[in-house]
């Protein structure tokens, strides 16, 4: 451990009848097992530590979906996901799906929002067979299209920007073509 | 003819700043590590988060209720909960009515059994409940996360959602990882 070095090296003669000084007594200190130590539990977090802390996305669904509510067929814009993760969306009343590429959702729905501003109400209606993960991408373009309308409505048309969002069962009729597609 | 020795030189190392970075990695680790939760380390199967865009709002490590969807050991479909503060957990278990051999469990397997899950979850919702009645001021909700593999259908999803619905479970989080990472 600690070791005290008498100072032998300095090997200067005190003249006769001086005054004698003391001598320099220094102290060396063997740094060894507390770097040991040191390392020991910087390996040990260094393994443990997992920098991958997950991270959430808020969902608010409707407490009742039983409850019918009269809505403008012009505003209705519903947005499908197919087995595979393909979009396709219908508009209205028309009942023809149209293919829409994955990586335009987020412009898509910016685009049709800023049209119909408020008034747009937005149906996510997925394959019961659609993976998880079609939905959770889904929902961030969607989330990344209302960030970008947020930010650009209150300058345009002076009122806050109301999402009308939800996410909806895919019926029997609606889920035979979707798989015809 | 004397031979002249050749003089021994040593060699010292000043180890003071490799020991200061040591220091200061170590210091780091031991402040950013978490360190896995009892329910995490009952855990024996793995879930494969979905990706988001990298969001500032993290997994709260208290007061979370988390509905995990995986795959079991017989490959199968299953759901399983577990209530992050223990004291929070004896209370929903005892409201939840569980039976005793999981009662000492911090995941609770669910299997398929839907029923169980909207009583836990209502059990959930009725602690709450009691927690404000006694302290309203410090009062903080019980969070509903949904921990599911990316791979689940979502059917599985469909029914879950429609469970927390039945239950007024309506405000609830998807847990995902951020895109660099995941």
């Amino acid at each position: 451990m600690g070791a005290v070095d008498i100072g032998a090296g300095s090997g200067r003669r005190v003249k006769k009848g001086g005054v004698k000084k003391p001598k320099r007594v220094g102290f060396v200190l063997d740094m060894t097992p507390l770097v040991d130590i040191a390392f020991l539990l910087l390996t040990f977090f260094m393994f443990a530590t997992t920098m991958a802390h997950p991270q959430i996305m808020e969902m608010r669904i409707p407490p009742d979906i039983k409850t019918e509510i009269q809505v403008n067929a012009d505003n209705m814009l519903v947005l499908y996901v197919a087995e595979d993760g393909d979009y396709y969306y219908r508009v209205g009343v028309d009942t023809t799906f149209q293919s829409l590429e994955s990586n335009k959702l987020r412009d898509f729905s910016v685009a049709r929002n800023s049209e119909k501003g408020n008034d747009l109400v937005l149906s996510l209606k997925l394959h019961p067979n659609a993976k998880y993960e079609s939905l959770i991408v889904a929902l961030d373009e969607l989330n990344k299209a209302e960030a970008i309308l947020t930010r650009q409505y209150p300058s345009e048309k002076n009122s806050e920007r109301e999402r009308k969002f939800s996410i909806q069962p895919l019926d029997s009729l609606e889920q035979y073509r979707l798989e015809q597609l | 003819m004397a031979i002249h020795k050749p003089k021994r030189l040593g060699f010292k190392l000043d180890m003071t700043p490799l020991v200061d970075i040591a220091f200061l990695l170590l210091t780091f680790f031991m402040f950013t590590t978490k360190f896995k939760s009892a329910a995490e380390s009952e855990q024996k199967f793995t879930i494969k988060r979905p990706v988001a865009t990298a969001d500032t709002t993290k997994l709260p490590e208290v007061g979370t209720a988390i509905v995990k969807i995986a795959i079991d050991e017989t490959g199968d479909t299953a759901y399983w909960f577990s209530i992050t503060n223990e004291v929070d957990r004896e209370s929903v278990y005892n409201k939840a009515e569980l039976p005793d051999s999981i009662r000492s469990k911090a995941l609770i397997p669910i299997g398929k059994d839907s029923v169980m899950l909207a009583r836990l979850i209502l059990a959930t919702r009725f602690h709450d409940s009691d927690k404000r009645e006694k302290d309203s001021a410090s009062f903080q909700p019980t969070q509903f996360a949904i921990d599911a593999d990316k791979d689940i259908d979502f059917a599985v999803i469909d029914q879950l959602m429609n469970v927390m619905r039945s239950q007024g479970a309506t405000i609830f989080n998807f847990i995902t990882v951020d895109q660099s990472e995941g």
